[in-house]
């Protein structure tokens, strides 16, 4: 269990546009004892990761200033993202879109509304990989 | 009087008139050359002889006169009297003393005239009484499509316009009259229906009409492009199966009510059914945030009110969700169509009208869509990728997926990014439809599109659509397993390849093939009677790239054999014979690998022809039961359908057991084996046809057991 310690530390960054999820969820990776920061918009996320890599990014799908598709996109053709995880917490609960989300590179698809136990096993899976 | 006795009473008359003066100046002169003497006797037989000719000649004109008046007269009255009654009235009847004078004859003018007026009225009678019937039943149809609630159009080949109702004009916005003969196109977009009637055309072509029927769904629009129509065509036949003119039925598609009935329902449900678990989670969150009970335990049940009512809460909305995708997925008149004909048409008009080399790869699936605009998102893509990357050579193939089929559009390069893909999104595609967009076609197969990238630098874009619910050929039965063959001969295990032995078996170009036949017994008597390859390059399948030929077997088609292949005597009658599709083959094969399932049969009835063709079938072959054998050796079934589903493969029932068909099946199960084999350290020809022979034994003694 030499992991531990390390995984306490790492850093997740919070790309969504509702501020009312954005709390809870700042809440509930803080409480795992994650780095947290967050983003409002496309363009600020893409910001944030070009200034410091987190270990994962919750993206939501439909932000403004570029979208979460095109964000893992980009993420994903960019080396010194490689290591980062992406996981999609959007409104989009079609199978296309999940499909699609999977395709560009993500490493989960998390539709909303989420039991909040199921998004955290996720998150610690996708990070413990 | 008979006619006949009144000519002999004249000449009765006249002869022995003739006769008394003949006789009489005869007697008379007698008399005076006794008497007289000679100057007094020249003078009176001048005299006599004179008196004689007179009375001659009043006789005659006597006779004549009589004849005139007996026959001449009245047989003129009978002609006039016929021409009054045929020609100008009807009931005009022969004048009593005429019937008199000529009696029989004009009884029997009188009966003929009687029996060709009444044929005459008869024929007038039936004439009105089918215009009638005629106009009753036109009317009738008129009715009919009058209270239709779609607009009708029928059009001939010329799609000049035929027969339609008044909620046609409404539908299309005309005022007035389309104008029968007039050309469908004045007052449609072309293209959609030239499409749909091209597949209806393919259709009755290769006989796919009888089972599927002649009828296409399909969206158009009004000439101007601001109503959408949707559309159904039904190709019309005669009693030899030509198609003699089409119908169509169309209404307006933003006028689907019972689909806004059931969307009315859902909504209603979403916003009154919701107050309810809204309520309760409000009262409680609010009055935990403004009002803190303060003992814990009413605290803790106001806190459990707000997490059961959200949980209350995301379930009715999963439902709700699940209902409307219910909805969305029956929404447009959408068909099946086979990835085959969808992909080659772009491919030909992607040649044809940009010049972009297009190939048509992997085994072709049903999907559900509307053909036209998916013909054009396909062609816009292809059409946009070149022209931002020059890339101008692409693969399309179409890929099973659990319910859905991917259509992907592949290239050597880099993929598209989402920002140029988001661009494309609001691009309107051909005028025809209506300006409709690429988000507009999307939106209508509720689908989307991405573009993503492999290790080896291949891009591509994929489109996922519905896969179609496989209608498959109730026709045909499940293929008893053929009995397998081991004769390892018939593979030409002895011809060298050097070049070929000895190269990776990713490397070589195949002809992946299938023969259907008369029965399973090839030196008995059985003939092939279709034969179908189709080549594989460089690890992909060349769908457009394919052999495909009926055979005249030279014999009957078994009964019992026909609803294996569904093929009949009849569609072999105007085929040519083994001998001419054999060396066609031949010519196709060229020298590429030989490829089938249970290749021992196939190739034994290749080999029985040889004589016939004077072509040799020396190419090295592969067997996919023997390299299958190989692989999972200790798995008892090899059949097709096992193996396709061992590898996850899936086969549509209708691609299934016609040469063709198999052919691909047994080409894509081909591809997964060389990735299997070449992990498993088997890499080049000569290695693969190794294992292959070691498995006869081992096929052999399985079978014993």
């Amino acid at each position: 269990m030499g992991h531990v310690g390390r995984d306490m530390t790492k850093s997740v960054l919070i790309a969504e546009k509702e501020a009312n999820l954005r709390l809870s969820l700042r809440y509930l990776m803080e409480r795992q004892g994650y780095r947290v920061q967050e983003a409002e918009d496309g363009a600020d996320t893409a910001q944030r990761v070009h200034d410091q890599v987190p270990d994962l990014v919750l993206i939501g799908v439909d932000m403004e200033n570029r979208s979460g598709f095109d964000l893992c996109q980009s993420f994903r053709s960019d080396p010194s993202c490689r290591d980062m995880k992406i996981i999609f917490i959007t409104s989009k609960a079609r199978t296309v879109e999940r499909d699609k989300g999977m395709a560009l590179g993500a490493d989960a698809y998390v539709t909303k509304p989420f039991a909040n136990a199921d998004l955290m096993a996720t998150v610690r899976t996708v990070l413990e990989d | 009087m008979r006619i006949r006795r009144r000519v002999l009473n004249a000449f009765l008359i006249a002869a022995v008139g003739v006769v008394a003066i003949v006789g009489g100046l005869i007697w008379h002169f007698s008399q005076l050359a006794a008497a007289s003497e000679a100057g007094d006797l020249q003078i009176r037989i001048q005299m006599y002889g004179a008196v004689g000719l007179v009375a001659l000649l009043a006789l005659f004109a006597i006779l004549w006169s009589g004849l005139d008046r007996a026959l001449i007269v009245p047989l003129r009255e009978l002609a006039r009297s016929l021409r009054t009654a045929l020609h100008a009235n009807p009931d005009h009847r022969i004048a009593p003393q005429v019937v008199v004078e000529l009696a029989e004859l004009a009884g029997a003018v009188e009966e003929a005239v009687d029996a060709l007026i009444k044929g005459r009225e008869h024929l007038d009678e039936t004439v009105r009484q089918e215009t009638q019937l005629h106009t009753a039943q036109k009317e009738q149809l008129e009715a009919v499509l009058r209270d239709l609630y779609e607009g009708v159009i029928i059009c001939n080949l010329n799609h000049q316009i035929l027969l339609y109702n008044h909620r046609a004009l409404e539908l299309l916005h005309v005022s007035g009259e389309l104008g029968l003969g007039r050309s469908l196109f004045q007052f449609t977009n072309r293209q959609p229906f030239l499409h749909a009637l091209e597949r209806l055309n393919n259709r009755l072509l290769d006989g796919r009409g009888k089972v599927r029927g002649l009828t296409a769904p399909f969206v158009a629009s009004t000439g101007s492009g601001d109503v959408s129509l949707q559309c159904k065509m039904t190709l019309l036949t005669d009693a030899t199966s030509q198609p003699t003119s089409y119908v169509i039925t169309f209404e307006d598609q933003t006028m689907e009510l019972a689909e806004l009935g059931r969307r009315d329902h859902l909504l209603h449900q979403a916003t009154d059914g919701m107050r309810k678990p809204l309520a309760n989670l409000r009262a409680a969150a609010e009055i935990l945030s403004d009002d803190p009970p303060q003992d814990q335990k009413t605290r803790d049940a106001f806190t459990r009110v707000v997490r059961d009512e959200s949980h209350n809460l995301s379930a009715a909305m999963e439902e709700l969700s699940a209902e409307f995708r219910d909805i969305i997925t029956g929404h447009w008149p959408m068909t099946d169509i086979y990835s085959a004909n969808l992909l080659n048409a772009a491919v030909r008009r992607l040649r044809e009208e940009e010049g972009i080399e297009a190939i048509m790869t992997g085994v072709p699936h049903w999907f559900h869509g509307d053909s036209y605009t998916l013909l054009e998102l396909l062609y816009f893509l292809t059409h946009a990728v070149q022209k931002i990357s020059g890339v101008s050579a692409f693969d399309l193939e179409a890929l099973a997926g659990d319910g859905v089929v991917y259509v992907d559009i592949m290239w050597t390069g880099s993929g598209v990014t989402e920002t140029h893909l988001q661009g494309w999104l609001d691009q309107r595609l051909d005028e025809a439809l209506g300006g409709i967009t690429v988000r507009g076609v999307l939106d209508r197969h509720r689908t989307d599109l991405w573009s993503s990238k492999d290790d080896v630098g291949r891009a591509r874009i994929r489109l996922p659509l519905t896969a179609g619910l496989t209608e498959g050929d109730a026709v045909r039965d499940r293929l008893p397993p053929r009995p397998e063959f081991y004769d390892f001969a018939l593979l030409n295990p002895d011809t060298r390849h050097e070049d070929l032995g000895a190269r990776p078996l990713k490397s070589l170009t195949y002809v992946v093939f299938d023969t259907e036949t008369t029965g399973l017994n090839p030196s008995g008597g059985d003939e092939m009677i279709s034969i179908a390859g189709v080549r594989v390059v460089n690890g992909r399948i060349l769908t457009g790239e394919s052999f495909s030929h009926l055979i005249h077997p030279g014999r009957k088609i078994p009964e019992t054999s026909i609803r294996f292949h569904g093929i009949t005597d009849d569609m072999v009658e105007n085929q040519p014979p083994a001998s001419v599709v054999v060396r066609e083959f031949h010519r196709f094969v060229d020298d590429a690998v030989l490829v089938a399932h249970n290749a021992a049969f196939d190739m034994k009835f290749l080999k029985l022809k040889e004589q016939a063709t004077g072509v040799v079938f020396d190419n090295p072959v592969l067997d996919t039961l023997l390299l299958s054998v190989f692989l999972h050796d200790h798995i008892e079934s090899h059949s097709l359908d096992a193996i396709a589903e061992r590898f996850g493969v899936t086969v549509d029932a209708e691609t299934r057991h016609t040469a063709l068909g198999d052919s691909l099946v047994t080409a894509s199960l081909f591809l997964k084996m060389i990735r299997l084999l070449d992990a498993n350290g088997v890499t080049t020809l000569d290695q693969a046809r190794g294992a292959a022979e070691k498995m006869v034994e081992v096929r052999k003694l399985q079978e014993q057991f």
